[in-house]
């Protein structure tokens, strides 16, 4: 990753500033319109009072007419009022058009892992990248986030710095008159080459020494990272109270307060940023504050010493002051913007990375016929498969074929390939060799969502949503109610759905409602099988659905498995061998091939068989009778 | 909770007020060693009010010599002594801004120790109490970010100094000039700032609302990340349903900020009116001092800016101490958290007795439990010995009490009525941590360090073992598969912290697990539901193990896999709050109970014969 830290060139950095920009302006316009056009106003509308404050000091200092005075006041008051009054009009639209933006522009990365294919959704690198881009978020802001800000900036700076020179340009048109002696030297055009000299070569190093400074930051982000995690994780870890129990046995408090007190830590007062900051870090932002005051210091002095000489009054030079000192900011906050932008694009170019993951997966027009009869049929073709990156293959030469109404079980040791086996099954991988077919045909041509809607699966790790029941059981905000009530009551859930305060409505968990329900790990299986019936696909598919229940529970589920599946076709992943009695046919895995497939009346007499080995691993441990 | 005292909560006043906890962090920082906090905060008051100042004089000193028609020599002077204290305020306060930050940073980590520490060795039934975690995770948010009050209040109190100091100098030379002038200038900066206190007070008062509306968006953003959410996401094609509660949720931030920026707004004419009022007047008397009194331009300049900028620090200084005041209430939280009661005896109970001559026994007398809030009783009128070197199994259904039981023995509850003795001591007089520390376990819910596979088995990064740490690997299983990583026993795991670190399946986890226990090398070890992750082949192994790993220590097996059971010298059926039956495997099965019943159910496939006829059998018997 260090390489990604090293700083784009200023072509490329402003090439993915605009692409990531236009990204931004093309989903919310309104919002970006609403705050550039804030900008406009409250970068110019300052000068209308620099410039009529400096008519009236004119007018004070000089001839004194009273009437002159109180219409001067009058319009300076007024001009102010209504300049504020409107940009408290822009402000409340800007503010308004701008809500949520923060998450509104976090969306973009949540709808591209939703919409990536699975794949890359699983890959750890695609992980490490999101988040890489998080925590570069998080830790010093970077990112998406910082994009239309810079661009605000830039354009307030240019803005500001035109109005400062069109209220200055009479500074140097106006001329020392000739009867002041040495003054008229002043009038010597080397003198506006002197002070754009000064001004450039100071607003030149300003910027370039604060960034220095801020580039430290950028560098070190990597080990920024890795600290704000260590401390996200050691500093936090006694708040779980699932942990709490293993927290005291294991004295965990110890190893926390080690990691915890350490004050070198990365942001702490002996850390490496605390030294940088005493050292180089500090001395660059003073060094850079300090030198912009020195432009000021020069033209003061111009200005003043032409007044003397007699080229303007005394409003003016009030005018000129106010104006330089704006504009003397307004070219330094244009570079250190440009800096920024700079920096943050390194920051961009992960995110673009992350949003540009192509979607690969070949996607084919066939619609999947929705029969009445059901009659659909699977078949694998010597399919092997290895995960990306991965040296070995985690399938290899698998044949198989399952037609609709059996009941397929899988069982295995840890790590056979029976999940993969299912994740190619429900197209969430396609296989490296091989192919699979429905109904003969390869499944690549189906379209990939009707392909999709054929099966349902709960998986080992399957998740709830703190929504409410229904919504769970539908993933839809509407839900048939009759439906959801009758495929939570198949799944076993009828007791506790008595119990619900409100029913189908009830919340669970308690993120967003202070009456939702807290869900045992049982009940959540339930929950998310009743999930699976909703859905109503030929092809259901469970991957150790009982592991979190009892004897009894899980004795209900193998009673009930028949009036459960009805005409569909099931694939039942089991540790518990129990459960291969009531398949039709069974497929034992081991090493990613497929060893034996039979029924279980056939793979147990095969005594050096792998079945045989499974199953008296764990029937020997019932073989007497209570 | 109740509504009425839900509302008591809200009226009851904080324990510690905004000076008391003002005081508490500046005497903290003292204590942390991070005095220099303490002196960037003057420093930095001292530099924003002198550079204010230095500001305010510029203009009108040039003004003054450019009015004069002084010398050459005494303008360049005046600019040069300018640019100077321009030049030293900007440096100084660049540089001590760039300086502010890692100080307070250590003492928000010093905080963040403390919670954590309290939290980690608290005594148990706290954290099931709910003012308890009300508590905690209210201090947690509170240390949680730079911009949080623990942090955050030494941004207050430098802005409260340095507008005080503001405060008195403008109102001095305000005063200087005219009482009356200093009168309209302060009473329409009041009338402002409180009539835009109670309007911006709108998102403060309605935060609850937004902070719902914003705590769906981000629970949307957190599932979206959700890495074992992504199937079910595809194969249910859930993105319309996400996209449709963000979407809502969304319209509503909308909606909410529609209103409190409606309100807001008029915070803003009500600003541009007072400042018309007075800036008016301020214009009219100064130029009428001008006019008539001999007030210089340069003079003029100074005053008006002076009225312009005066709002400022009122706003500042009481603005602070609203800030000061909410930014209170959270250290208050946390001092309350940090002082929470312990119900259980630690560095002041008594010291165990040590264990060489006597071996121990743990013995229950009598034991009920119900949870603080529950009404009924989980667990009742126990009465077990478990004697040493006796490898005991718990079953039993799901919910039936098996981990409070264990919760009971290893000290993490007290009875509620009844005691747990240790060698016929009850052990509410020892020091409970040094009881804990004759306990190793394998907990469901296990914590994976941030740190190398040997850390994450000795649980300290200091004196490990390596020979023992081999030693238990070896026992669990996992030998094996540690050889197959190329940095070995320094293979970092928990790839949520390291980048380049392992990830292990949740058998392997399990065995970690195990071996960590075994690593421990205690009297009593626990192992609550091992093998649910393993394969039958696995599971098998390690039942034929079991002996041999728990070799010379008191054990308790909790399962509801009964075939692990019979390794066991005893076997504890808990049903109906109770012990329901009790004695080994076969004299168990003997009996023909409950146990029997189980075992039957869940080992009646296994056995030749008919599937439908065992079917209905078991359906018979549950």
């Amino acid at each position: 990753m260090n390489k990604e830290n090293k700083l784009l060139s200023y072509h490329k950095a402003w090439q993915i500033n605009k692409r990531a920009f236009t990204l931004i302006y093309k989903r919310y316009p309104q919002m970006i319109l609403s705050r550039l056009i804030c900008i406009v106003w409250d970068a110019l509308t300052p000068y209308v009072g620099i410039y009529l404050s400096a008519l009236l000091i004119e007018e004070l200092s000089e001839s004194r007419d009273t009437s002159i005075i109180k219409n001067l006041v009058l319009i300076i008051l007024c001009s102010i009022t209504i300049i504020s009054l409107v940009a408290a009009f822009l402000h409340k639209w800007r503010d308004t058009a701008c809500a949520g933006l923060y998450y509104k522009i976090q969306q973009i990365l949540s709808e591209k892992l939703m919409d990536m294919d699975y794949e890359d959704a699983d890959n750890a690198k695609t992980h490490e990248l999101y988040d890489t881009i998080e925590q570069n978020r998080n830790g010093g802001g970077w990112g998406l986030n910082r994009v239309y800000g810079h661009v605000e900036g830039i354009l307030s700076a240019v803005l500001t710095l035109f109005g400062g020179i069109a209220l200055t340009v009479t500074l140097f048109t106006s001329r020392v008159p000739y009867s002041s002696g040495n003054y008229t030297i002043l009038n010597h055009p080397l003198f506006i080459v002197l002070i754009i000299a000064v001004m450039l070569a100071i607003t030149y190093l300003a910027p370039m020494l604060s960034n220095k400074a801020r580039s430290y930051y950028a560098l070190n982000s990597n080990s920024h990272n890795l600290g704000n995690r260590l401390f996200g994780f050691w500093g936090w870890l006694g708040y779980d109270n699932d942990l709490a129990a293993d927290v005291r046995i294991y004295r965990l408090d110890f190893i926390c307060d080690k990691h915890n007190n350490d004050k070198t830590g990365i942001f702490g007062s002996g850390g490496m940023f605390a030294k940088l900051s005493r050292g180089p870090i500090g001395l660059y932002n003073a060094a850079s504050s300090a030198i912009s005051v020195l432009f000021n210091g020069v033209v003061y002095a111009f200005v003043c010493l032409k007044a003397i000489g007699g080229a303007f009054g005394i409003g003016a030079v009030t005018q000129y002051i106010a104006a330089i000192t704006k504009l003397s900011g307004s070219v330094s906050t244009l570079l250190q913007t440009a800096g920024d932008m700079r920096n943050n694009a390194s920051f961009l170019k992960l995110i673009f990375a992350f949003l540009d993951i192509p979607n690969r997966m070949y996607q084919g027009s066939l619609t999947v016929e929705k029969r009445a009869d059901r009659d659909y049929e699977i078949e694998f073709r010597d399919v092997s498969f290895n995960y990306p990156g991965s040296e070995n293959y985690a399938l290899r030469h698998v044949s198989m074929k399952f037609k609709i109404g059996e009941r397929l079980a899988i069982v295995g040791r840890n790590g056979s390939g029976k999940t993969t086996f299912i994740k190619l099954l429900c197209r969430l991988y396609d296989p490296t060799e091989g192919e699979i077919l429905l109904n003969g045909i390869n499944i690549r041509k189906y379209n990939y969502k009707e392909y999709l809607s054929v099966f349902s699966v709960v998986f080992q790790d399957f998740k709830l949503f703190a929504y409410s029941l229904g919504e769970n059981i539908a993933t839809n905000i509407e839900y048939d109610v009759k439906l959801a009530t009758q495929c939570l009551i198949n799944a076993g859930f009828e007791t506790r759905l008595k119990e619900l305060p409100d029913g189908l409505n009830t919340y669970l968990y308690k993120d967003f409602c202070k009456q939702g329900v807290d869900i045992s790990g049982g009940e959540a299986q339930k929950i998310a099988l009743a999930r699976a019936l909703y859905k109503d696909a030929p092809f259901i598919v469970l991957d150790e659905p009982t592991a979190a229940l009892d004897p009894i529970a899980e004795s209900e589920v193998y009673s009930n498995f028949d009036k459960l599946v009805g005409d569909k076709t099931a694939v039942y992943i089991s540790h518990r061998l129990s459960s291969c009695r009531f398949c039709d046919d069974i497929a034992v895995f081991d090493n990613g091939q497929v060893v034996e497939h039979g029924n279980h009346d056939k793979l147990i007499t095969d005594k050096n068989g792998k079945y045989h080995e499974l199953w008296f691993a764990q029937a020997q441990y019932y073989a007497e009778k209570a | 909770m109740s509504q009425s005292s839900d509302k008591k909560e809200k009226v009851s006043k904080p324990k510690y007020n905004m000076w008391q906890c003002s005081g508490y962090m500046i005497n903290l920082a003292w204590r942390e060693k991070e005095k220099k906090v303490l002196v960037l905060c003057l420093l930095q008051a001292f530099l924003v009010v002198f550079s204010n100042l230095v500001n305010l004089y510029i203009s009108p000193s040039i003004l003054a010599v450019v009015e004069r028609r002084s010398s050459f020599a005494e303008l360049i002077t005046t600019i040069i002594t300018f640019v100077i204290l321009l030049l030293f305020c900007s440096a100084a306060s660049s540089y001590v801004s760039s300086n502010t930050l890692y100080g307070r940073v250590s003492v928000r980590g010093a905080i963040i120790a403390a919670i954590n520490k309290k939290s980690c060795i608290t005594s148990y039934p706290n954290i099931t109490d709910e003012k308890f975690i009300k508590l905690r995770s209210k201090s947690g948010q509170v240390v949680r970010g730079n911009r949080e009050a623990t942090e955050a209040i030494w941004g207050t109190l430098t802005s409260i100094l340095q507008n005080g100091v503001g405060f008195i100098i403008y109102l001095i030379l305000i005063l200087s000039l005219n009482g009356w002038l200093m009168l309209v200038v302060l009473a329409t900066s009041l009338l402002g700032y409180f009539i835009n206190k109670k309007l911006s007070g709108y998102g403060y008062r309605h935060r609850e609302e937004e902070g719902e509306i914003s705590g769906k968006l981000w629970y949307q953003i957190m599932q979206a990340k959700n890495y074992s959410a992504a199937k079910d996401i595809r194969i249910f094609g859930m993105k319309p349903w996400m996209e449709e509660v963000s979407s809502k949720a969304i319209t509503a931030f909308t909606a909410f900020h529609k209103r409190a920026n409606n309100i807001y707004m008029w915070g803003s004419i009500l600003d541009l009116v007072l400042s018309f009022l007075r800036n008016g007047f301020a214009y009219a008397y100064l130029i009428y001092l001008i006019l008539h009194n001999g007030l210089s331009v340069s003079q003029f300049l100074l005053y008006f800016s002076a009225v312009g900028g005066f709002a400022a620090w009122v706003g500042g200084i009481l603005g602070g101490l609203t800030t000061l005041y909410r930014q209170s209430l959270d250290i208050s939280t946390v001092r309350e958290f940090l002082d929470y009661s312990e119900p259980f005896k630690f560095e002041d109970g008594k010291a165990l007795p040590s264990s060489m001559d006597t071996p121990y026994e743990i013995m229950l007398e009598n034991v009920s439990f119900r949870y603080p809030e529950a009404r009924d009783y989980t667990l009742q009128n126990i009465n077990l010995t478990i004697h040493n070197g006796e490898k005991l199994a718990v079953v039993g259904l799901n919910g039936a009490g098996k981990t409070t039981l264990v919760k009971l023995i290893c000290g993490f509850f007290d009875p509620t009525e009844g005691r747990v003795l240790l060698d016929g001591q009850d052990i509410r007089q020892y020091n409970r941590r040094d009881y804990y520390a004759l306990f190793s376990a394998v907990f469901q819910n296990f914590s994976l360090l941030a740190g190398t596979v040997a850390t994450n088995i000795a649980q300290t990064e200091d004196n490990q073992d390596v020979s023992r740490i081999n030693d238990c690997l070896e026992k669990a299983g996992l030998t094996e598969k540690i050889a197959t990583f190329s940095n070995g026993l320094q293979t970092y795991l928990n790839r949520r912290v390291y980048e380049d670190g392992v990830e292990l399946s949740g058998g392997e986890t399990q065995r970690l697990m195990l071996a960590r226990a075994l690593y421990k090398k205690t009297h009593f070890i626990i192992l609550d539901e091992p093998t649910a992750a393993l394969d039958p082949i696995a599971e098998s192994e390690m039942y034929q193990k079991y002996n041999k790993m728990t070799e010379g220590c008191t054990s308790v097996y909790i399962s509801h896999r009964l075939a692990s059971t019979r390794f066991c010298d005893r076997i504890l059926l808990i049903d109906d709050h109770g012990i329901a039956e009790e004695g080994t495997h076969s004299e168990l099965l003997n009996c023909n109970g409950k146990y029997a019943k189980l075992f039957e159910i869940q080992g009646k496939y296994y056995r030749e014969g008919n599937i439908h006829e065992q079917r209905k059998q078991i359906t018979e018997l549950s």
